[in-house]
């Protein structure tokens, strides 16, 4: 009698020791969860989209690996603690490269504005001395125009920077910076072009 | 003896027993817990990350949202079923959600590979042409009059067209795409609207063609200089005996574009003129000057016809003292509606030139086809 409720009792532990070992790993999910947001909120999915998209897909691929855990007779959540820690480890650099990209674009946009405005000033002065030779003053009246466009561009750049919608700001700074620097080189020949006829 | 006997024989019962009964019944345990979707759920997932890898997040943004959708919906029954007693869960709904998340997540990335393609042709091919559009404008209305709405229009198009260059070279085409239609539209209505002006000019073409014919025919019979001015492309041509024989570039007045009208609008007449009177540097401040027999015949009755029309007020006057002068080469259209030369040019125009020598003044001695050519 004694041997057999000595066989029962072992066979309960057995079962409780098997079964009970695994519990969800609640805290290091919520912090795994707790450090993509940050990564997020870092705008990481703006300045290094293709790994946040990584880091999205390992937590995905966990939270697929704790339910089909779950459904087991005997849980074992081990390994995906450590997959957990490990997403947190890399949600964090992840969020890092993001805040150094965006300092990088931020770096890009704000170099762009200060070169810019050298080349706009430049292109006011070019544009009293360019030759104003047939079809030139025509031709001048556009580049006005074209000038004034650049302004508003760079205004514009300047709102979104100020936003810190930096890659929008990068777009337009540059579409504007190739503008004017596609015209200071336009004003540039067309003066020393004028200068050449005139040696000779 | 015989007791100890039985006693054992018991206990190996007993044992044998507990082995064939406790495998079965874990056996039993094991075998009837329904299995979780794993595979499925992973496949969805897959297709989901490939599909986001090939930008269908962007390019195939419903289907892909809706991929997504149904793997949540996927794992919260997943979840759900889990939290029941572990021989009453089913997965089937699980299954199935997975199933319809990895087909939408396929389609989308299938579809996004298709339009990323297809959009980057498209934008090229869209680039191109806008940059042809803006090159045309470029060269056919430099010297035309345009409005400053309609110079601002170019440039403001000429911007988002550059804006969509660097957006596509970063591999922004929903956003090169977008900068694109604003530049599309801006520099597509200039140009139209710029050409519309140009053709409605150009509607008086086969007139100023009969004045240019008769001029040369003219000029060949009498074996005389003939001049006329091409008002469109900035030349004046001297014919003699029919041959053309000096072309020089002109300026005018600023409003040059169709007839004079009134006195002070800035515009140079079209017409066929003479040289009434010849002014050397002692009378002219313009270098030397050939006066035209502007207004003629036909101008007068032109003006006296508008002002019956009320398109011009009774006080209007008609204005005169066209001529043809020095002091051009400025590069811009700067007179009162005179025609002026660069003074060397002005030089041999004031040798060969007499009192009646003809002067006819058109648009374009071509037509608009071979303009916009």
């Amino acid at each position: 009698m004694k041997n057999k409720v000595l066989m029962g009792l072992a066979a309960i532990a057995m079962v409780a020791v098997l079964s009970s070992c695994g519990k969800v790993p609640q805290a290091e999910i919520d912090a795994a969860n707790a450090a993509i947001a940050a990564a997020q909120t870092a705008e990481a999915n703006v300045y290094v989209p293709t790994e946040f998209a990584a880091v999205q897909d390992s937590m995905n691929a966990i939270n697929a690996a704790v339910e089909a855990q779950k459904g087991k007779l005997f849980k074992k959540f081990g390994p995906i603690k450590e997959k957990l820690t490990a997403t947190v480890t890399l949600a964090n650099k992840v969020a890092a490269d993001a805040a150094t990209k965006k300092e990088e674009v931020k770096a890009e946009v704000t170099s762009l504005m200060a070169s810019i405005k050298t080349v706009l000033d430049e292109n006011k002065t070019l544009i009293t001395k360019a030759p104003r030779g047939k079809e030139g003053a025509a031709v001048l009246e556009q580049i006005k125009s074209d000038m004034t466009a650049i302004d508003a561009s760079v205004a514009e750049a300047q709102g979104l920077f100020d936003k810190g919608t930096y890659m929008d700001a990068l777009n337009k700074i540059k579409a504007a910076n190739d503008k004017a620097t596609s015209i200071n080189t336009e004003l540039k020949d067309a003066i020393a072009k004028v200068k050449g006829a005139k040696k000779k | 003896m015989k007791r100890k006997l039985k006693k054992s024989w018991k206990i190996i019962f007993g044992i044998a027993i507990t082995l064939v009964v406790i495998p079965l019944v874990l056996f039993t345990l094991i075998h009837f817990v329904p299995k979780p979707p794993v595979g499925d759920v992973e496949y969805a997932r897959l297709a989901i990350s490939q599909a986001s890898s090939n930008s269908a997040d962007i390019y195939s943004k419903t289907l892909f949202r809706e991929a997504k959708s149904f793997y949540d919906s996927a794992m919260i029954y997943w979840k759900r079923e889990n939290k029941k007693f572990v021989y009453f869960r089913n997965y089937d709904s699980v299954s199935r959600f997975a199933a319809i998340s990895a087909k939408k997540a396929e389609q989308a990335m299938e579809n996004s590979r298709i339009s990323t393609t297809n959009l980057k042709i498209k934008l090229k091919q869209k680039i191109e042409s806008l940059n042809d559009i803006s090159s045309q404008i470029a060269q056919m209305f430099t010297s035309y009059p345009l409005s400053s709405n309609i110079r601002n229009r170019i440039s403001g198009g000429n911007m988002f067209l550059k804006e969509a260059e660097v957006a596509y070279s970063r591999g922004q085409y929903l956003q090169s795409n977008k900068k694109m239609t604003e530049a599309e539209y801006l520099l597509t209505d200039s140009y139209q609207t710029a050409t519309n002006n140009l053709k409605e000019y150009f509607t008086s073409y086969p007139v100023w063609r009969k004045w240019v014919e008769n001029a040369i025919n003219e000029s060949r019979q009498n074996r005389s200089y003939s001049i006329i001015v091409d008002k469109y492309s900035r030349k004046c041509v001297v014919y003699f005996s029919g041959e053309k024989k000096y072309v020089y570039d002109v300026e005018l007045g600023k409003n040059w574009v169709g007839d004079k009208k009134v006195k002070g609008d800035h515009a140079t007449p079209e017409g066929t003129y003479r040289i009434v009177k010849k002014f050397d540097s002692n009378k002219t401040k313009y270098f030397k000057a050939l006066l035209l027999d502007y207004p003629n015949d036909n101008d007068k009755a032109e003006f006296r016809r508008r002002i019956a029309n009320g398109q011009l007020p009774p006080s209007a006057k008609i204005g005169g003292l066209i001529e043809i002068h020095g002091n051009g080469g400025k590069g811009i259209d700067w007179t009162e509606g005179c025609i002026a030369l660069s003074d060397s040019e002005m030089a041999v125009i004031y040798k060969i030139a007499r009192e009646g020598t003809p002067v006819t003044i058109v648009g374009s001695m071509v037509d608009l086809k071979q303009v916009l050519d």
